[in-house]
C-alpha cells in the first residue's frame, strides 16, 4: 500500500534536516532517516504500545495527537514535518497544515487517491464504497474522515496558497508518471507556503 | 484497628505485605554521613547535615552510570532490597534491581533521605545544635531546591561529578527538575514522573486537610512532643487522605466496593475503612508529624519557575528528557506533565512523552507496573548506550 512512499520521503529529505514525524508509528522510519539521512528526528504518536516501541528504538517521541504533538513546538523548530499515510484521517486537514508550517518549513504528505480507477469502477458498477489495496477497511471501520482524489488536493493547495514544489504518485507496485489522478493509488507531496500567504482559518 | 490489608496492587511496599514478594537484591543497608551544611534558600546556615543513603549496583571507571533516585513524600533512603530491620522490600523494589527499569546489574543506583525527613537526614526531630533539644518547629522552613543541594553534597562526597540520571515520581519529581536546572552541568538524564512544576490549587488544599489534621491533634503541642505522647491520630488521618488522592475512584471500587470487612470488631466497617485505617497506623510507626508538616510546605511552596519565566529557566538545561503521566492520576493530572513537555520543547530541550494507562492513580508508579518499566528500562539503557555517541549539548537552536 506504501509502495515507493517511504524511499521517495528518504530522497526528498537532505542529510541532517530536523524532522517531526507525525503518526510515527513504532518508528521504523524515523530511525531509518536518522541512519541514512543523519537526521536530528521526533515522532508523535498516539498508541501507547507504539511509543513504548519507538523508545526501544531510542527515539524522541511525544504521545499524544497529532494536534498536541505540534502545539509543543516553537516557531520553525524544524526543516520537515512529515503526515505520511494519516493525512485523510485528520478531523480538520487545513488547520494542521497550518500549525505544521508554523513548525516547520515544508511538509511532506502522502494520501491515498479516492479517483483510482478500481475505485471508480467499484462505485460504478458494484455501488458499494470501495475497498482497495489503498483503500483497504470497509466503510464502517475505516479511519479514513476524508475521501479525495489526487485533482482534489490540487485545487485544496491552490486555495490555500500551498504550493506542491515535488510530487510522486505510485501504484500497488510502480510509479506513475501520466495520469496520476485516474493510474495512482497514492500520492506524495513536498509542499511549501510560497508568497507569504497563509492558509484560512476554516 | 483493622489488621493488614491483603493489597497487592495499592500503595507502597514498605506498608504492606505483598504474598511470596521476595527482593531479587537481598539485605540491603542504608549509611549515614554527617556533610558540610548548606545554606537554605530562606538563608539559615546547617553547620552540618546528617544524610542517610543507600547504593546499589557499582559505580563504572568512568564514574559515567550514576542514577539519584528521589523519593516521594513518604519515601526513605531504604529504595530497593530487604531492609534488615523490618524485614520488607525496600519502597521501589518492584522498579529497582537485577534486570528492572533501573538495572542494578548495569547502574550505580544512589538514594537518600530527603532534607526534612525523619529516616536518618536531618530534619525536625533531629537535635538542634545551638539548643542541645529538638528542632520541632525552629527547624528552617526548607524548600525542594534546599532539598537538592543537600543531594548535591552527598554526590560530591561520593566523587560523583555528573549523574547519568536523575529519577523521581512526585516529590522527587519536582527534585529530579530542579536537578536539571540547578545543576545543569551534573545531569545527562531527566526523568520526573507524575509531577508538576508548582502545586495546583487542589494540590495545595490536600496538603492543608493533613497538615491541619496534625495540628490541630492535641499532643502536637507546638511541634513540642516526644513518643510515647505524640500526634500519632492527626498524622493518621493526614496520611488517610493522602491516600485516597493517590488511588483513583475505579482502582477503590475494583478493591474495595462497597464490601465490608469481614475481621472488623464493627460489622458495618467498610474494607476501604479498614484499609485507610491500615495505612494511617503504618505510617505513623515510621513518619514524623513535624516532617510531614515540613515536606508538604516545601512542596506547596514549590515552584519550578519561580525566579523568571519558564524560557528563561530552561535555558541552561543540558539534560535529555523522559517525562512520565499516568491517565487516572487526578493528584498529578496528565496537562500540567503535558505543560512542563511544551515548556522544554520550546525551550529546544529533547523531550519523550508518555502517558501511560493506568488505572491506579498516583500510586501507578510504585505499583509492579510492565509497561512503566519497560520504558523506563528501555530509555535508560538506551540513552546509557548511545550517551558516547550524542553531542554534549541535546539542545539544537531554532532558525529564525
Amino acid at each position: 500500500m506504501n509502495y515507493g512512499v517511504y524511499e521517495t520521503v528518504e530522497q526528498w529529505i537532505p542529510e541532517k534536516s530536523r524532522v517531526l514525524d507525525l503518526g510515527t508509528g513504532d518508528g521504523a522510519f524515523l530511525e531509518r532517516l536518522i541512519q541514512s539521512r543523519q537526521v536530528v528526528g521526533e515522532g508523535v504518536e498516539k498508541d501507547a504500545t507504539l511509543v513504548a516501541r519507538c523508545v526501544q528504538r531510542g527515539l524522541v517521541v511525544h504521545q499524544g495527537d497529532i494536534a498536541d504533538g505540534l502545539d509543543q513546538h516553537p516557531d520553525g523548530a524544524f526543516d520537515f514535518v512529515l503526515l505520511l499515510g494519516t493525512f485523510q484521517e485528520l478531523v480538520q486537514p487545513a488547520e494542521i497544515l497550518r500549525e505544521a508550517f508554523r513548525v516547520g518549513r515544508q511538509i511532506i504528505v502522502s494520501y491515498s487517491n479516492f479517483a483510482h480507477y478500481r475505485v471508480r469502477l467499484q462505485v460504478m458498477l458494484q455501488g458499494r464504497t470501495p475497498v482497495t489495496h489503498s483503500l483497504p477497511a470497509p466503510w464502517y471501520r475505516t479511519r479514513n474522515l476524508h475521501f479525495l482524489s489526487v485533482a482534489d488536493f490540487e485545487s485544496f493547495c491552490q486555495d490555500t496558497g500551498i504550493t506542491q514544489s515535488r510530487r510522486a504518485f505510485f501504484s500497488v507496485r510502480r510509479q506513475i508518471a501520466v495520469l496520476p489522478n485516474l493510474r495512482a493509488e497514492t500520492a506524495v507531496s513536498l509542499l511549501t507556503l510560497s508568497g507569504g500567504v497563509v492558509i484560512p482559518p476554516s | 484497628m483493622a489488621t493488614e490489608h491483603p493489597s497487592t496492587q495499592l500503595g507502597d511496599l514498605q506498608d504492606q505485605t505483598v504474598a511470596g514478594y521476595r527482593s531479587a537484591l537481598g539485605v540491603t543497608h542504608t549509611t549515614t554521613v554527617t556533610l558540610p551544611g548548606i545554606r537554605t534558600q530562606s538563608g539559615f546556615q546547617f553547620e552540618a547535615v546528617d544524610v542517610n543513603f543507600q547504593t546499589l549496583g557499582k559505580l563504572s571507571p568512568a564514574r559515567d552510570n550514576a542514577i539519584l533516585v528521589c523519593h516521594g513524600l513518604s519515601g526513605n533512603a531504604h529504595l530497593a532490597g530487604t531492609d534488615p530491620q523490618t524485614g520488607r522490600p525496600g519502597w521501589w523494589d518492584f522498579h529497582v534491581g537485577p534486570g528492572k527499569a533501573i538495572d542494578t546489574d548495569k547502574f550505580f543506583v544512589i538514594a537518600s533521605n530527603t532534607l526534612g525527613g525523619c529516616t536518618g537526614t536531618t530534619g525536625p526531630g533531629s537535635i538542634n545544635p545551638r539548643t542541645g533539644k529538638r528542632f520541632g518547629m525552629d527547624f528552617p522552613r526548607i524548600t525542594v531546591r534546599d532539598m537538592v543541594q543537600v543531594q548535591a553534597a552527598l554526590l560530591n562526597y561520593l566523587g560523583i561529578e555528573k549523574l547519568f540520571a536523575v529519577i523521581g515520581a512526585s516529590m522527587g519529581g519536582m527534585q529530579a527538575l530542579a536537578w536539571a536546572v540547578d545543576f545543569p552541568e551534573r545531569t545527562r538524564i531527566c526523568v520526573p514522573i507524575a509531577t508538576c512544576t508548582a502545586h495546583n490549587a487542589m494540590q495545595i488544599a490536600f496538603n492543608e486537610i493533613g497538615r491541619q489534621a496534625i495540628i490541630t491533634d492535641a499532643l502536637w503541642n507546638g511541634g513540642d512532643y516526644s513518643e510515647p505522647h505524640f500526634p500519632a491520630h492527626g498524622l493518621a488521618v493526614a496520611r488517610m487522605v493522602g491516600h485516597v488522592t493517590y488511588l483513583s475512584e475505579l482502582a477503590m471500587a475494583r478493591k474495595f466496593g462497597r464490601r465490608r470487612q469481614q475481621d472488623a470488631s464493627d460489622p458495618h466497617q467498610f474494607s476501604i475503612e479498614s484499609y485507610l485505617h491500615h495505612q494511617g497506623d503504618s505510617f505513623v510507626k515510621r513518619f514524623d508529624p513535624n516532617s510531614y508538616l515540613y515536606l508538604t510546605r516545601a512542596i506547596d511552596e514549590f515552584d519550578l519557575f519561580e525566579k523568571a519565566a519558564p524560557e528563561e529557566v530552561l535555558r541552561e538545561v543540558q539534560a535529555r528528557f523522559l517525562i512520565i503521566s499516568f491517565s487516572s492520576d487526578w493528584l498529578y493530572p496528565p496537562p500540567q506533565s503535558r505543560d512542563l513537555v511544551r515548556q522544554l520543547k520550546r525551550a529546544g530541550v529533547a523531550v519523550t512523552y508518555l502517558n501511560l494507562d493506568s488505572e491506579y492513580g498516583h500510586d501507578s508508579f510504585l505499583i509492579d507496573n510492565p509497561p512503566f518499566a519497560d520504558v523506563v528500562h528501555h530509555f535508560l539503557n538506551g540513552e546509557y548506550t548511545a550517551a558516547p555517541k550524542r553531542p554534549a549539548s541535546s539542545r539544537f537552536v531554532p532558525e529564525i
